[in-house]
């Protein structure tokens, strides 16, 4: 194979229920698992993602005016307002980028709960348009297509084939 | 750059020491339950109240399992270093005899594993490993307690980071 699908490893399709739909290796770069292993590496990612959003740090909402005297002693009244996160004008969302000293995964979740896994090399760049593509490209040949059963393994010659030449066209 | 947390875990995943930076009503070492009761956690929001306690529990499950995956997919030399979620970025380093070192901070970090090799190497190795009357192993979540070092990792991450 030329470089020319340089940077993109593989590409996997978890649905809602955290199953896996579909798996597809461009090039070579990681390690070859069994389907068993995929599907369990779906499964225990689909949970993991739920659990990186629920740990969350939480920053109490401090008091507007705190008194000195309970302020030096560390020691301050329950808010009742609660708390806010990090970036409260974000939403929450669960692991979004992944590192390690061999590749990057990238999780893209859409708004009906599917997450999309890209795995790439480190240093490639703009990810989240390759996976935005892919995106698009699922929701044109994959949901658009009749015959396709919603949250079932995609079997879609089509996606398929759009795919690896949009993979193979991108410089 | 703002730390929010900071655990080290053995190599029996127990959590030996857990350190908060947050705004918390106590903000002290691990180990203190009180926080669970202080009210500060929300009760609303169909949110239940989680000690400090769970969270180090979820810490320790996520880092668990994304270090396998990780190992699973690019081989026993790779390594899992950090993740980043629209909120935050937590970074893992493992030492050769598992102990998990993992803190969470800020979006804006850069790479922490240099850090946490330094707490590691300066601190942890400096006043816990060679301390002798420190328990090697931590049945039952016994912990780090160490005042030469919870001082010292106090001032690095408040200094350094």
């Amino acid at each position: 194979m030329p470089d020319n699908t340089r940077g993109v490893f593989s590409l996997i399709i978890i649905n809602k229920a955290g199953g896996l739909i579909y798996q597809r290796e461009f090039q070579s770069g990681l390690r070859n698992l069994s389907t068993n292993d995929y599907l369990v590496l779906a499964g225990t990612f689909h949970g993991v993602h739920a659990i990186t959003r629920s740990i969350t740090p939480k920053i109490p909402i401090s008091q507007p005016a705190p008194s000195p005297a309970t302020s030096s002693t560390g020691i301050t009244a329950p808010a009742a307002s609660g708390y806010s996160y990090p970036n409260p004008g974000v939403p929450v969302s669960g692991l979004d980028y992944l590192e390690t000293d061999k590749f990057r995964m990238t999780c893209f979740q859409t708004l009906t709960g599917t997450k999309f896994l890209l795995f790439t090399d480190p240093l490639t760049g703009s990810v989240d348009t390759i996976i935005q593509k892919i995106y698009e490209l699922y929701a044109d040949y994959v949901m658009k297509n009749p015959f396709y059963q919603i949250e079932m393994p995609v079997r879609c010659e089509a996606f398929d084939r759009h795919l690896g030449a949009w993979l193979r066209g991108r410089t | 750059m703002v730390v929010y947390s900071f655990y080290i875990f053995d190599r029996h995943a127990e959590c030996i020491y857990k350190r908060r930076w947050l705004p918390r009503p106590t903000s002290t070492v691990g180990k203190s339950r009180s926080d669970t009761v202080s009210g500060a956690a929300p009760t609303g929001l169909g949110q239940t109240v989680r000690s400090t306690d769970d969270d180090s529990k979820l810490v320790f499950g996520t880092v668990f399992s994304l270090r396998n995956m990780v190992r699973k997919l690019g081989g026993e030399d790779d390594n899992f270093v950090s993740f980043t979620t629209s909120q935050y970025k937590l970074h893992y380093y493992e030492t050769p005899t598992n102990t998990k070192f993992v803190m969470l901070t800020d979006l804006k970090s850069p790479s922490m594993r240099i850090a946490l090799q330094q707490i590691y190497i300066n601190l942890f190795v400096e006043y816990v490993v060679k301390n002798p009357l420190s328990p090697t192993e931590h049945p039952g979540g016994v912990g780090v307690n160490n005042e030469l070092f919870e001082e010292s990792l106090e001032q690095f991450v408040v200094r350094a980071l």
